[in-house]
């Protein structure tokens, strides 16, 4: 019985080692950490950053995984939607930039001067195609 | 007293079909004596023929050889990159607004469905439902107060990733973008240095 136990523990303990280093490496490629620090000129606080992130996912998952419930005013809601948004915004961004797709683009359309239009138009397609999804797209699915 | 003329070439010009390129096109050139000077910046090097499409590499030696054969008591001494690239120019070369239009609605189109592919693939609709009753205890099949702030947190994180709107209110650093797109240039500019440059390979096999 101790033995399962203990093995048990070793098991999710690898397992969550294994999603905890993926994560990490994730945000790390991406590079949107340093980004932000950056925008917002805070290198300095980049310690403070890694722990927020390092918070948000053990909460996260904690959450997750335990059904917590916090009974809180719905309009909560709104503030979290919109950083949950942003965040994943900017990874889908800086993911654009991993694939090399802009200088490309800029390159074979021939646009060099205009990629910022180019680039409004992805972002308000992700805007549309999100909200179309969310309204419209989900009563389908049904 | 000796005349040297330093030379320093440019790393890359643009210059018209069928333009005859000069020294003075391409370098950079300064000597004791202004008047040497001038008069080898009107060398001309090479015309533009329209066999060479729009890459034509000027490597350092023909500019010396060009000056050499000009004065050969000249003592050229050069600083700089070995080579200029030549990128020709054809004027009429404009897109039509009808292609942009057409671009831009294709990466509309393509990033809408995108998003929406992802949300589906990570299951974000269940995700959403579990996060609503989470906070608030109820189920909520559509929970529209959290993914409308979400869909537009989407368009806000991706401008402010590569920082167009604040641009001048936030830092003047070049943005993730601009940077991205001097990486992509230089690294064509040095393949062509190399594979269009006539001078710089020498070849055993016979093609």
């Amino acid at each position: 019985m101790t033995i399962k136990i203990l093995a048990v523990i070793f098991i999710g303990f690898a397992g969550g080692l294994a999603v905890g280093t993926g994560f990490v490496a994730f945000l790390v490629v991406l590079g949107v950490i340093p980004r932000l620090t950056q925008l917002t000129k805070t290198t300095k606080r980049i310690r403070a950053y890694e722990w927020s992130a390092i918070a948000g996912a053990v909460a996260g998952g904690w959450m997750s995984l335990r059904h917590t419930v916090l009974y809180m005013s719905k309009y909560w809601l709104i503030p979290l939607g919109l950083l949950q948004g942003v965040f994943i915004g900017m990874l889908a961004a800086a993911l654009t930039e991993v694939l090399n797709v802009w200088p490309i683009l800029a390159k074979r359309v021939g646009v060099a001067d205009k990629i910022v239009i180019l680039l409004m138009a992805i972002a308000f397609g992700k805007i549309v195609g999100s909200l179309f999804h969310w309204i419209y797209f989900t009563d389908y699915l049904r | 007293m000796e005349k040297t003329v330093f030379v320093k070439l440019r790393h890359r010009v643009q210059v018209k079909p069928r333009a005859v390129v000069v020294i003075g096109d391409v370098a950079q050139i300064t000597a004791n004596d202004s008047n040497i000077a001038e008069q080898l910046k009107a060398v001309p090097l090479y015309r533009i023929q329209p066999s060479d499409k729009n890459i034509v590499i000027i490597d350092v030696m023909k500019v010396i050889r060009a000056m050499m054969e000009k004065d050969d008591a000249l003592d050229v001494q050069v600083i700089g990159p070995a080579q200029t690239i030549i990128e020709v120019v054809d004027q009429k070369r404009r897109f039509s607004s009808a292609y942009f239009l057409l671009v831009w609605m294709l990466l509309f189109v393509g990033s809408a469905m995108a998003i929406m592919n992802f949300h589906e693939d990570v299951s974000m609709q269940e995700v959403h439902q579990h996060l609503y009753e989470m906070i608030t205890g109820k189920k909520n099949d559509k929970p529209l107060l959290l993914q409308i702030p979400y869909s537009l947190g989407l368009g806000i994180g991706m401008i402010l990733f590569f920082n167009h709107v604040f641009r001048k209110r936030i830092n003047e650093e070049p943005s993730p973008l601009e940077v991205e797109m001097f990486n992509y240039q230089q690294s064509l500019d040095q393949y062509v240095i190399l594979y269009e440059n006539k001078e710089s390979m020498g070849k055993i096999d016979d093609d």
